[in-house]
């Protein structure tokens, strides 16, 4: 009898532990997973912040009465309450210092849905510059960040231009761009297979400079974010750097692959990738048949 | 006598996995088609690559898709500067949205010329006026003027557009491809399993004084890729062009 006592005891301990409901509440974390936290956005959020000052922008935390009104106890508990550093970097009623917003060290809780197809089709020439008109828009939201890199949106310049007050979805429509999800850590590096491709590149005569989707053959398909890959087909380094006449790049490395099968190729990738099977589109492009290379002698 | 029982379930289950991994479908092989679309304004002009126009590919043939292709050809359109002229657009904002072949004011930026001085578009000016008191800059209001514009000439063309075109796609079954040419008409359909399909721009392009509509039979073959031949689309004979466009004078704008 004692036994079984002291197992539902240990039971009842392990529940408890396990169980997020029936354990004390961690208030230095915030969810927006939890139920009560699932009211319109503007309950808290107010639009635009008041340290918006550039444009009218989202770029604080909610104002204290956005919690007291639910988590009065939890904020005069004790000389450091637990629920002020889900904001403040230091929890002391004399300091009032905040996290940037938001939170860089934080998982994000919220995708973004962004479908490119159609703000394609609404957006046709570049705008805020008084360069050469041009098509090539994606410069909207895509700034050079690195020569190989292009940067994405980190704040809501380039939406609210458009999308403030009238055309849907506004500024105060949180949900119609972003929807809760399993928090998750940003990756802000894109997976590069070609690294040694430079947009700004191409020689002197900076040849790679043309429009994204010569390249980026599939955004203006892209209805939404998921799984969305700037999917750039072997063909469009192929038009110049496989061309009679021109260059070879593409046939060179596949016939120093021949001669030793440990060959690396470097021309467009890292050791990582150049150290792999070429894909069958490589072989397919110089016209011969796929090869693995534990098949060459 | 539990030896036995996890052999015989280590051995169930390598059968079930192996049978599953049997039964997995062969990778899916699929072609690409680079569209270049070259049209003429008029026959004394050049031919020129047509830049952003969509282009939707609808599975199966001409024959099969014919109740679609029939509301395609049936569709009477109202032209942009119908459209403007209709809900009492300024010329000069006609001419702005002309120039750039824009649907709608997204479609180009605003500079400061056309906001204020002698090429100054009226709307804009007024939508400058009304953004300066509300974000209390000028590079601000200019930049973000578009969201103190009517509906109307915001973008009421586009959506009226948008609204003929969902009807239309509702047709053309949940697997319908599209894409948006580049600024020299090239722009390719990728991921399409092998079959015919019918090309076509669903709604009519505007080009000079004329209304162009494409509607085309293309056979994809696995395997095909994205390289030197594209399939040539224009509103002219040639015997490179595969996919000739149906022309028709833009109608005259109603008068009120």
């Amino acid at each position: 009898m004692t036994r079984i006592k002291t197992l539902s005891a240990v039971f009842i301990l392990l529940l408890i532990c396990v169980h997020p409901r029936l354990s004390a509440a961690d208030y230095s974390k915030f969810s927006h997973a939890t139920p009560k936290h699932q009211a319109a956005c503007n309950t808290c959020h107010k639009v635009p912040t008041k340290n918006a000052t550039a444009y009218p922008d989202i770029k604080d935390y909610p104002d204290h009465d956005a919690c007291v009104s639910c988590h009065r106890p939890q904020f005069f508990k004790g000389a450091r309450p637990p629920i002020c550093s889900v904001c403040h970097s230091k929890t002391s009623p004399r300091d009032e210092v905040r996290y940037a917003f938001r939170n860089p060290t934080s998982k994000l809780q919220f995708t973004t849905e962004f479908p490119h197809d159609r703000h394609q089709d609404v957006i046709a020439m570049l705008r805020f510059s008084h360069a050469q008109q041009s098509y090539n828009n994606c410069t909207i939201c895509h700034a050079s960040r690195t020569t190989t890199f292009k940067a994405s949106p980190t704040n809501h310049s380039s939406c609210f231009n458009c999308h403030w007050k009238a055309q849907q979805p506004v500024a105060t429509d949180c949900k119609g761009c972003h929807k809760l999800a399993t928090p998750y850590v940003h990756i802000t590096e894109p997976t590069r297979i070609s690294i040694k491709y430079l947009h700004e590149g191409g020689g002197e005569k900076k040849q790679h400079v043309a429009e994204c989707t010569t390249c980026h053959i599939n955004i203006t398909k892209a209805a939404s974010l998921r799984g969305l890959k700037p999917d750039v087909p072997i063909t469009a380094c192929t038009e110049c750097h496989n061309k009679d006449g021109l260059r070879q790049d593409l046939n060179k490395e596949l016939v120093a692959l021949d001669k030793n099968r440990n060959f690396t190729c470097v021309y467009c990738h890292a050791p990582n990738v150049g150290n792999l099977d070429p894909p069958a589109s490589h072989y397919l492009i110089a016209e011969r048949p796929p090869l693995k290379r534990k098949d060459i002698k | 006598m539990r030896a036995p029982k996890l052999v015989f379930f280590a051995l169930l289950l390598m059968v079930t996995v192996v049978l599953a991994q049997s039964q997995q479908p062969p990778a899916k092989q699929t072609g690409v088609l680079r569209l270049r679309v070259r049209v003429k304004a008029d026959d004394s002009a050049p031919l020129r690559g047509l830049a952003r126009k969509r282009f939707f590919l609808i599975p199966g043939t001409i024959e099969q898709n014919r109740t679609l292709i029939d509301a395609i050809e049936r569709q009477t359109l109202t032209s942009r500067d119908c459209y403007y002229q209709k809900i009492g657009a300024s010329p000069a904002l006609i001419d702005w949205l002309r120039a750039g072949d824009c649907e709608s004011v997204y479609c180009r930026g605003v500079e400061p010329d056309f906001v204020s001085g002698p090429k100054a578009v009226p709307e804009f000016s007024t939508a400058f006026v009304a953004s300066q008191k509300e974000f209390g800059n000028d590079e601000t209001a200019r930049q973000w003027l578009t969201t103190n514009l009517t509906p109307d000439v915001r973008d009421g063309f586009y959506r009226a557009r948008q609204t003929v075109l969902q009807t239309l796609l509702k047709q053309g079954g949940p697997v319908v491809h599209s894409v948006m040419t580049d600024r020299n008409g090239t722009a390719y359909f990728t991921d399409l399993g092998p079959g015919t399909y019918v090309l076509s721009n669903l709604i009519p392009t505007e080009l000079g004084q004329t209304f162009v509509t494409w509607n085309c039979e293309v056979q994809v073959k696995p395997g095909d890729l994205a390289t030197e031949k594209p399939y040539l689309v224009s509103n002219r004979k040639d015997r490179n062009v595969k996919c000739v466009g149906v022309e028709k004078p833009k109608p005259v704008c109603a008068t009120d």
